[in-house]
């Protein structure tokens, strides 16, 4: 049971979490080679929010373009 | 196979398969070569680009080539090409099936049988896996697609062959090997963020879009249904070695166990047979295509 609501979860979600995980990442990763930002403390949430908010426009739209 | 009285008995689907059966006998390793090299060249790419003895640049156009170079060793497999019906050779399809698509992170028993349903009801809106490729309005809508995943919507074809037992039984099989690749990307890509972008991620995509272009678009681009009238002769700018030799597609539609590399010289042998069924394109077909180009400017 628990395992079928994770599974429904991941499968409705899924847009949303590889935004927030992957994107985020992504963009962190590329923010932190900028010397203007890369010191900044909030760098990390700027990145994972980006990343989980084109991940929920994508779940939103139903496609990633 | 029941036969138009337009076909001269010369030309008979017999005579057709017997020809392209002699064409079907030989072992494919150029494939298995080419499908365990590539995903043991992507494998060594990650040591290398993490102790710094290669860029990560050269390390993402390293894993472009490989990945677009992953799905035809999978493609023999799905056919059982390297088996050849022989049971004890079985594995081979399954296990150069599953490592090549690696670069791709594409489950090989889910292309497998999607694949087989591309075949059978090949041009078909309902039931071909395929068909929003082949019949899209141009390359860029076919990319479009490719990227925002419209052309992998598999869920679709669950519902639609629910009652093949053997499609829903190996779609299940697909299911735990494609969260372990979306697990894997999603660890990988917080420990090494741009590595797992631009050495699997993106080639993945940019592979797939390569697979997709010039295995489902241009061959079956304007083609209907039908066995000799679902895929086409076609040529264009880009030489044959850079696109797989895909122009020949159609005869591996017409006669799926004849091993890619001999496809050529099949296609010269079928060539009067593909003439009288009027394949698309058949008129086209140079004499010699061994060697040839298939260039079109």
């Amino acid at each position: 049971m628990i395992v079928e609501k994770v599974f429904d979860h991941i499968a409705n979600w899924k847009k949303f979490w590889f935004g927030f995980l992957f994107l985020g990442s992504v963009i962190n990763a590329i923010l932190q080679k900028f010397d203007l930002v890369g010191d900044s403390p909030y760098v990390l949430v700027v990145a994972f929010v980006a990343g989980a908010l084109i991940g929920l426009v994508a779940k939103i739209r139903g496609v990633w373009l | 196979m029941r036969e138009s009285p337009e076909i001269a008995a010369e030309f008979s689907f017999e005579k057709e398969k017997a020809i392209a059966k002699s064409f079907s006998q030989r072992f494919q390793w150029e494939m298995i070569l080419i499908g365990l090299g590539q995903a043991a060249i992507w494998l060594s790419l990650w040591p290398l680009v993490l102790s710094g003895i290669i860029d990560l640049w050269v390390g993402f156009l390293i894993a472009i080539l490989c990945a677009c170079f992953a799905y035809l060793p999978s493609h023999e497999a799905q056919h059982g090409n390297y088996s050849r019906g022989n049971p004890r050779l079985r594995w081979l399809d399954g296990f150069v099936g599953h490592i090549t698509l690696i670069t791709l992170i594409y489950p090989y028993h889910l292309l497998r049988v999607t694949h087989m349903k591309h075949h059978a009801y090949t041009n078909d809106p309902e039931k071909d896996p395929d068909y929003l490729n082949a019949h899209t309005s141009s390359v860029m809508k076919v990319i479009k697609n490719v990227l925002d995943g419209s052309t992998v919507d598999f869920g679709k074809y669950l519902e639609v062959f629910s009652t093949d037992k053997a499609f829903v039984n190996s779609f299940k099989k697909a299911i735990p090997i494609a969260l372990l690749y979306r697990f894997t990307l999603l660890v990988l890509v917080i420990i090494f963020p741009l590595e797992t972008l631009l050495l699997w991620w993106l080639p993945a995509k940019i592979g797939t879009v390569y697979t997709t272009v010039f295995f489902s678009y241009f061959p079956h681009l304007g083609t209907s249904t039908g066995r000799y009238q679902n895929t086409r002769f076609w040529s264009h700018w880009m030489p044959r070695y850079l696109n797989h030799s895909m122009q020949l597609h159609f005869i591996h539609h017409l006669h799926p166990g004849i091993g890619h590399y001999d496809e050529p010289k099949a296609v010269e042998a079928l060539k009067p047979f593909l003439l009288a069924r009027k394949v698309p394109g058949a008129n086209n077909i140079p004499d010699r295509v061994t060697l040839n180009p298939l260039i079109k400017i």
